[in-house]
């Protein structure tokens, strides 16, 4: 680690405002190249082609685009390369859309339940830290933070692990309040189921990250990062990938996946706690699910596969010789995270929907025992290494 | 300062799982269903009326529109109602092809019924999968008769052609490459746990119960009653072909998932007894040019894809159409077990018992 560079109260404003910017840049690219990913890994899984295009309109701004480009005897790229111009007419549709609220809602609990959810879900991105010390250092000619090392967390907290947990939990929140003040049964009932999922899953999620905080000694993410991937004892390893798949089903509850997506299961309750909602409201939920799917990856990844610059169980010093990735880098959380949301679009397309008394059954029979037996094995390799 | 109190909940008729314009008023004690209660009649057209006004050449058309997910087999069963009524003998040709576009016609319905059903239950990827060997059947309809969901498929007296030239290639590579599909959707459903978690022990019905209630088809063998219309009366080529008839005892959403399957995979085998023992001969018999009914009435039952299809047909002397019409639905007699197997269960299984009756509003509104 570089020594603390001394900046001041100026500087390190600048610094913070630059840092949250990185970060939600990182959130907005991470979380539509997610979306694309899912329509396209989904759809090739299904025999099909997934999103090809946007546009078929002869009006419009892809109807003007498509016009020209056609005119200039060239297929329209813009509204046809691969489907990815249907993220940005995603992101039109649902800001152009009608904001509808519901004339017998609770206006300013409806108002301000999504931007609750989505906030909670961009904080924790504050705790996170993407890479040991120092990204990159600024330019000289930089005004104001010239020079100064650019952090890859904005902020290493000795409490780093509690915060994340502590404002990913208000995340439930959002989607209670929202469908508690749409004043309509099937959020309701999404709504009730949700808040029922998320507090249960909560408790295995938490318990299933203790493991790794025990055997680290730390709540501070930097350092409980790198003690996992380099200094665990290898008796560690058959916990640390029982841990991994405990935190990773807790996870796909925690953000409402399918096999656990009862909150907005569409086929029985419309769709769950949003179904009121309209326009960016519905797009704050939409965008809150997926950003989370990021924070459990990065957060996996962390934890159980070896922190965010590393290979876990010690492998990387097997690799230390190789050139670029033998170092540590942020290319193996990147590579991590794109794993991780793999796997979340996979099981999508792959597996059913449990239904809600079999949910909570999981989580309070199986998985809760479970990881409180993980945790006292991981206190008894402790007191063995 | 709390009060327990029911929840009544509209499920429908705009619903995505209701499979259509099903209403039901369900009443919830938490997610508990207490009781249940079907409304329909959202996509009644009177089809058993106007079929009274139209000639029996004329009312075909109009049997296509009323289980629009299986229309080969309830054109089927109007044409032999007619027949009967008139004593029309159908030449043995046209019985076979008929057996055989029924059958396609019965691997399409349980196709759909599949797709549905995984879809309602979270499996999202099934309903694509069936829908591409969905997409050969009705390619294999439009072949024979230029239309490939509505198909008003079989004339009176016969078949309007013969099978047109490279018919059989078709049906041959469709056989060929069916039994790796099937094999493809059990991977996905048959074993998963997420599956039979949610399937076994869901909706269970009776044998004594589903017959007190006059249910029939998959539902019923299901239950273990071993009834089967092409088994117990048959008609068209049916007695010709050598097939089982698939039954459990269990009487839930697995054993009727377990049962439709072996359904699918017996009508392959029908399917290809058809088009190896194809007779040769003419397809059409001979008629009037029109037909006057006597006095007259008729009940031809046939296993349409969902149960016991019945047409009732009633003649007038010197009509050129039916005097009373009347359509048997198993559809409409399958849907009304719904609240039996459901009330005391979760919501979550409401939507895998609708996906499981297989209901199709078009034929239970008529």
């Amino acid at each position: 680690m570089n020594a603390p560079v001394q900046m001041t109260i100026l500087q390190s404003s600048v610094m913070a405002i630059l840092q949250a910017v990185a970060a939600i840049i990182f959130i907005f690219v991470v979380v539509p190249m997610t979306i694309y990913a899912e329509r396209k890994v989904i759809g090739h899984a299904q025999d099909r082609l997934g999103a090809t295009r946007i546009a078929g309109r002869r009006v419009g701004l892809t109807g003007f685009l498509n016009k020209w480009m056609w005119r200039m005897g060239k297929v329209p790229l813009l509204s046809y390369w691969r489907g990815l111009p249907m993220l940005v007419g995603d992101i039109a549709k649902m800001f152009l859309k009608e904001d509808v609220v519901p004339s017998k809602a609770d206006r300013a609990i409806f108002l301000a339940a999504p931007c609750l959810s989505m906030i909670a879900a961009v904080v924790v991105f504050a705790a996170i830290s993407f890479s040991p010390g120092a990204l990159f250092t600024l330019p000289k000619w930089f005004p104001i933070v010239g020079g100064l090392p650019f952090n890859g967390a904005m902020t290493d907290m000795n409490v780093g692990l509690l915060f994340i947990l502590g404002i990913a939990s208000v995340g439930v929140y959002g989607i209670v309040l929202g469908a508690w003040a749409s004043n309509s049964k099937y959020p309701l009932l999404g709504g009730l189921r949700s808040g029922a999922q998320i507090v249960s899953y909560e408790v295995p999620l938490t318990l299933s990250l203790l493991a790794p905080v025990v055997l680290a000694g730390t709540l501070n993410f930097g350092t409980l990062t790198r003690v996992l991937a380099v200094e665990t004892s290898p008796l560690a390893i058959p916990l640390m990938v029982v841990g991994f798949l405990v935190y990773l089903t807790c996870g796909f509850a925690e953000t409402n996946r399918v096999p656990f997506d009862m909150p907005e299961a569409e086929n029985e309750l419309v769709a769950g706690f949003h179904t009121e909602y309209s326009g960016m409201r519905f797009g704050f939920f939409y965008l809150a699910e997926y950003i989370n799917m990021v924070v459990v990856s990065c957060l996996a990844g962390a934890f159980f596969l070896g922190g965010p610059w590393l290979l876990p169980f010690g492998l990387h010093q097997f690799i230390a010789h190789v050139p670029v990735v033998g170092q540590p880098c942020a290319l193996w959380f990147v590579l991590k995270i794109i794993f991780l949301l793999w796997v979340f679009i996979w099981v999508r397309a792959t597996i059913p929907r449990y239904r809600y008394d079999q949910i909570m059954a999981v989580a309070w029979k199986y998985l809760i025992p479970m990881t409180l037996v993980l945790v006292v094995l991981a206190g008894v390799v402790k007191f063995v290494a | 300062m709390f009060k327990n109190e029911e929840m009544e909940i509209n499920m429908g008729p705009q619903h995505p799982s209701t499979h259509g314009v099903l209403r039901l008023k369900l009443k919830l004690d938490g997610e508990v269903i207490t009781s249940c209660r079907p409304c329909i009649g959202y996509l009644h057209r009177g089809v058993e009326k106007i079929c009274e006004n139209k000639t029996f050449f004329q009312g075909q058309v109009w049997t296509d529109r009323m289980d629009y997910c299986s229309a080969v087999a309830n054109n089927l069963g109007w044409a032999e109602a007619i027949e009967k009524l008139f004593g029309i003998t159908v030449p043995r040709k046209a019985l076979y092809i008929r057996t055989m576009l029924n059958e396609f016609n019965r691997l399409a319905s349980h196709l759909i019924w599949l797709a549905t059903h995984g879809l309602d239950i979270g499996a999202m990827t099934v309903f694509l999968y069936t829908f591409r060997e969905r997409e050969r059947i009705l390619d294999i309809n439009e072949a024979f008769c230029g239309s490939r969901l509505t198909t008003t498929a079989f004339r009176i007296g016969g078949l309007r052609e013969d099978m047109p030239p490279g018919f059989e290639k078709l049906v041959r590579d469709f056989l060929a490459i069916f039994p790796d599909a099937m094999n493809e959707y059990e991977t996905m459903l048959t074993e998963n746990r997420i599956w039979k978690k949610r399937t076994i022990g869901v909706g269970i019905l009776k044998a004594e119960d589903a017959v007190a209630m006059g249910v029939t088809g998959p539902v019923l063998r299901a239950a273990g009653v071993e009834y089967d219309i092409r088994k117990a009366h048959p008609y068209a080529a049916y007695s010709e072909m050598d097939f089982s008839i698939p039954t459990r005892m269990e009487a839930d959403t697995y054993a009727r998932y377990l049962v439709r399957l072996e359904e699918m995979r017996q009508s392959a085998r029908i399917i290809q007894q058809c088009i190896d023992g194809m007779p040769e001969g003419p397809v059409m018999a001979k008629l009037p040019k029109v037909l006057r009914a006597e006095v007259n009435e008729v009940y031809h039952p046939t296993e349409a894809p969902k149960g016991e299809l019945g047409y009732y047909l009633v003649g007038e002397k010197g009509s050129l159409n039916p005097y009373r019409f009347h359509v048997r639905a198993p559809g409409f007699v399958n849907l009304q077990a719904l609240p039996k197997m459901i009330e005391g269960s979760m919501v979550a299984d409401v939507i895998a018992t609708i996906g499981t009756l297989d209901v199709v509003l078009g034929e239970i509104d008529r």
